[in-house]
Order: C-alpha cells, then structure tokens, then sequence
C-alpha cells in the first residue's frame, strides 16, 4: 500500500463513525476482525506455503480464552483479552509442533483434525464451556460498548495487528519463511531450520487468529462451538483466495468483498450462503486456473524439488 | 488391585466386556464401510475427498426417502438399502466426471479446497431437499429387537452390521486381489502414469473408483440410517471418525482402513466406560502418538513428492 493510500485510509476509517450509521460501524468491525483472522491465515499460506484447514481451532480458542474468564473466573474484559492470544497461540504451539513435521496435503489433513479435535472438546465439555449453548452475555464494559467505541477499539487494535505481521513479514524471519515456502531443501542448506521457522510461522498466525477471536467474542456478546467447526476454517481460506495470497494486503481486501457479500445474501437468503460459499470456491477453481489463485500453483515446481 | 476395580468396576464383569467388545466392532464396521472408501479413492486418484462424509449423509437420506416412497411391506427396507447407496454411486461418479476429474493435475491442496467446497454444497442441497427437522428410519421388522449375548442385551440390528461389512472386506478382497479390474486398480496406485501408457482407459478407472468409494460410503450411511437420527450434521461426525481412521490406518491401505476402524471402534466403546466425558479425546490421542511414530500411519507408504 503505498503512503497516500494508506493516509487516506486511516482518515476515513477515523471519520467514519461521523457519518455511518451504527449498523454499517459493526459491518465495518465485522470486516476487521475477519481481515485480521484472513491475514494471520496467509502468514502461512501466502508466505509460508503451509494451508492450514483447521485455523478455526485458534480463532474459537481466541474467542473461548476471555470468555471464560470473564464468565467463570469473573475477570474484566480488557484484563480477559490477552488471553485471547495467549491461548490461541500455545494451542498452536501445541498442534503446530505435530503439523509441521508433515507437508501439502498430510498438512492440511492433520490441522483439520485438530481443528476438529477442538471443535468437539468445546462441544462436548458441556460443564466448562456450555456446549452446544454457548456462553452468552460477555460485553465489554459500558464505555467500550456502543457500536462507535467498539469500531475505534477493534479497528486500532487491528492495525496495531497488522503493523505487527507486516514487520515480520519484512524480517529477516519473514524473508527466510519465504525461502522456506520457494524451496525447503535449499533453505535447509543455507542453514534455515526449515522446522523451527515453520512452527513460528504457525505460532505467530495462530497469535493473531486468537487475537482476532477474542475482539469477535466481545463483539458477539456471546461464543459458541460453531466458531470451531471447520466450516469457520474455511472462512480465511476463501477471503485469502478472494482478496489474492500474494499480497500482504491481499486478505483484507478480500474480507471487504467477503463480509460485503456474506451480508448481502445471508440477508435475502441465509439458507443459501454456503451453496453460494462452495459453488463459488468450486467455480473459482474449476474456471479460474491460472487466476488469483495462480500464485498458489505456481509453486508447483518447488514441490518436485522437496523430493527428500 | 482392588483400587482398580473400585474404579472401574466393570473389569470384573466379563459379559459387560464382550458387549462392548461386540458394540465396538459394529461401530468398527460401520467406519471401516466409509473410511475405505476415502482410503480406496485417494490410493487411486491422490485425492482426499473431503466430501466423503457428506455422501455418506445423502445415503442415509436417500435410505429415509425411499423406505417412506417404497410399499410398506417387509422388503421395502431391503431394497431401499440396496438402492440408495446405487444413488451416492452415481451422484459420486456425477461429481468425479463434472469436477473432480478437472483437478487431477493440479496442486493437491487445490483438490483439497475444490472437496471442501463440495461439503458446503451438498450440505446445503440436502437441508433444502430434506428440511432441517431430524428424521429417523424404523429398524426392519426382522431385526428390531434385541437378541441375548452373554447374559446381555444386544440390538440385533448391529448383528446385520457385523455380518455385512466383514462380507463386504472379503469381497473387496476378492475384488482387488483376484480379479482383472482390482489389478488395475492396485496397478495405478502404483504408477498411474505406467499404467495410462499401457493402454489402460485410466479416466475411466478413476471415475469407476470414485463411483465404488461413493457406493462405500453411501452403504454406510444406509446402513447407518436406523441406528442415528438422520440429521444435518452427520457428515461432519463421521468425517472426523472417518479422518482418524484413514490417517492411523494409512492412506490408500485397505487392510490398514479395517485394523483402524475395529481399533478406532473399540476405543471408542471402551473409551466411553474409562473416560466418559473424553473419550473423543483419546482417540485423537491414539491418531497423535501414530502420527508421530509413522507419519503415513500404520499400514501406509510414506508421503511422495
């Protein structure tokens, strides 16, 4: 994004709340935390090269971390939210150190199974987490609670997230991840624990996928099991594909699209959205081969090349 | 010792242990009828079908549908459970041909999202084909009851299950081991690249594999259908059953697909008399220490680029 861009940006998403109805604040909040959640995603995808298909695990388990304490242990919830993280990222940690040690579709396997792994402990644990009902009532506190002050807090906690990404992206840590992705046996021989960067990448997006649960736990008011089911996994798999997994910003553009559109249907026809979800993601890659999702393929040769 | 039983008193009760030894292996079965399936098709195809759960679900709805639109005699049943698994065979072999059939060449993890897509679409088409509420299917007349095992009551309907699935392993067998078709099919996990420049249709053979995976997984969720409530999320249930046992068994091995259910079954039933509340848990243990062990499970090859 280059600086006039961004200037311009920054002053609309600050005088926002001036001129939008409350309706259009939360939309807006909306696209931020899946923006953030879809960012945190393609730090693996896009960089990396690892697809994770169970990153709802690390969402849900960002959203359920402070609601819990806020519910069972009866903490305040800006004491709560660093929970959302902390959680989230040792629950990557955890699970990473076994999916790492696979790669492509092995990968991919065993994150869904995780996710799934999660997703039936929330569901089942019916005494700590409710299950199937939730946990309903977690708001931030009066001053935090209008839609206005809930945009500003989750917008410029986003940004801070993304300024956070974005410096590691650009790191020395960032540009060897993405060495790692172009050719791992190469990477190894420069001297690049292929492994240890892999977990970090992981832990880093599971950090940030938890960050972004939390902020849509207290936007929510309430958390339930569904934030883990894999269904929620595929959610920044598609607004990465959609907004381009090449680019850094490429995620957030295509949360834009995707909550705009999830929006538009899910209120004419909310039976219809995940026909419309999966026929789009089947159209995209039956018809559109060499399209934004090029990026992915183009990796192709590199997989011949991890031939060890 | 005696600390042991106090906690667990039904070690000393022999017959409570072979029911659920016996419940165990029917909940084998019945993921070893789906998990096959997804292990056969991604031996032959490299695809893991995402979607294997949500055909194993339209087969269970298919089987509701066809018992209420069949006579109401005593082999409406029967064929209803002939017939609806013949469905998700064509409804698979529909899919092979119009989708799958144009990513075979393509990233796997392109595969991987187009099945997962698949899933939100067939899950959709079955609410709005069968509605949201919940249905359930009478047990045939003839296996309604219970029968006495051990000093203990047993559906008799899990005997049906006992009985067909074995049968059907044999047949597998058979098929793959002693007939011309199953030395094609076992030939292109090999090698379908050989095996295409030898003459062999392989377009065909993938799409005649689906169908057979589809069939699979259709039978199980018919043959399911009398036992569960026929609902919207029993696709996703027995997909992470189904993922386990395929991941510890060993993608695209059958053998390692019938040890890991009946393994995955039993600790299951057993699981829930030790843990009550985790079992779920333990058999994602069991799949985490094999996965560290050997990667490519029990019985499988390791991974290839």
């Amino acid at each position: 994004m280059t600086r006039p861009v961004l200037l311009v940006t920054v002053a609309v998403l600050i005088l926002a709340p001036l001129a939008l109805p409350p309706f259009y604040l939360q939309l807006l909040t909306q696209i931020a935390i899946a923006g953030l959640f879809a960012t945190a995603f393609n730090l693996l995808m896009g960089f990396g090269g690892m697809v994770s298909f169970g990153h709802a695990a690390y969402f849900a388990l960002g959203a359920y971390a402070p609601a819990l304490l806020v519910k069972q242990a009866g903490w305040p919830m800006l004491l709560a939210l660093p929970a959302a993280p902390l959680a989230a990222s040792i629950g990557a940690l955890v699970f990473g150190i076994f999916i790492v040690r696979l790669t492509a579709t092995y990968f991919a396997m065993l994150s869904l199974a995780f996710g799934q792994i999660v997703f039936t402990i929330i569901f089942k644990w019916k005494s700590l987490t409710g299950g199937d009902d939730g946990i309903l009532n977690i708001w931030p506190p009066d001053w935090l609670k209008s839609p206005a002050a809930y945009y500003y807090f989750t917008v410029a906690l986003v940004a801070l997230a993304l300024l956070a990404l974005h410096m590691i992206v650009e790191s020395p840590f960032g540009s060897a991840l993405k060495a790692v992705r172009e050719n791992p046996r190469r990477a190894r021989y420069i001297g690049i624990d292929v492994r240890r960067h892999q977990l970090m990448a992981f832990v880093i997006s599971g950090f940030f996928s938890g960050l972004a649960g939390g902020l849509f736990a207290f936007y929510n008011g309430s958390v339930f099991p569904d934030f883990a089911f894999f269904t929620k996994s595929f959610e920044p798999l598609v607004v990465a594909l959609l907004g381009g997994v090449g680019s850094f910003f490429g995620p957030l553009v295509g949360a834009f699209g995707y909550t705009l559109l999830e929006w538009l249907i899910s209120r004419q026809w909310p039976v219809y959205w995940p026909l419309f979800l999966g026929g789009a993601v089947i159209a995209v890659i039956i018809l559109l081969p060499n399209g934004f999702i090029g990026i992915l393929e183009g990796r192709r040769w590199t997989r011949l090349a991890r031939k060890d | 010792m005696d600390f042991i039983t106090t906690l667990f008193p039904w070690l000393t009760n022999g017959s409570l242990i072979m029911i659920q030894v016996m419940s165990g292996l029917s909940v084998g079965m019945f993921l070893f009828l789906v998990s096959v399936g997804m292990s056969l098709i991604f031996g032959v195809t490299r695809v893991v079908n995402l979607a294997h759960g949500a055909l194993y679900m339209v087969g269970a709805y298919l089987l509701v549908s066809l018992v209420e639109f069949l006579p109401d005699r005593w082999w409406g049943f029967w064929l209803a459970l002939l017939l609806a698994p013949l469905g998700v065979a064509l409804l698979g072999g529909a899919i092979e041909v119009a989708l799958l059939r144009r990513v075979y060449h393509r990233d796997p993890l392109m595969q991987l999202i187009l099945t997962f897509g698949l899933i939100l679409v067939i899950g959709t088409l079955v609410l709005l084909v069968w509605g949201p509420d919940n249905k359930s299917v009478q047990r045939p007349e003839l296996l309604d009851g219970s029968v006495m095992l051990f000093g203990q009551f047993f559906p008799s309907y899990y005997l049906l299950v006992l009985v067909l699935a074995p049968l059907i392993a044999i047949g597998m067998w058979f098929v793959f081991y002693r007939t011309r078709w199953g030395m094609l099919i076992r030939a292109a996990t090999v090698d379908r690249e050989m095996l295409g420049a030898l003459g062999v249709n392989v377009a065909a053979l993938y799409t005649q594999v689906f169908m057979f995976g589809s069939w699979l997984a259709g039978f199980g969720g018919a043959l399911a259908a009398p036992t569960v409530a026929v609902a919207l999320g029993m696709d996703s249930d027995v997909l992470t059953n189904a993922f386990v046992v395929v991941v510890v068994g060993g993608l695209g091995s059958f053998a390692g697909s019938f040890i890991a259910a009946l393994l995955v079954g039993l600790l299951q039933s057993f699981g829930i008399l030790i843990f009550p509340s985790i079992s779920i848990v333990l058999l994602f243990l069991v799949m985490a220490i094999v996965l560290i062990v050997r990667p490519w499970g029990l019985l499988g090859r390791p991974e290839e680029h």
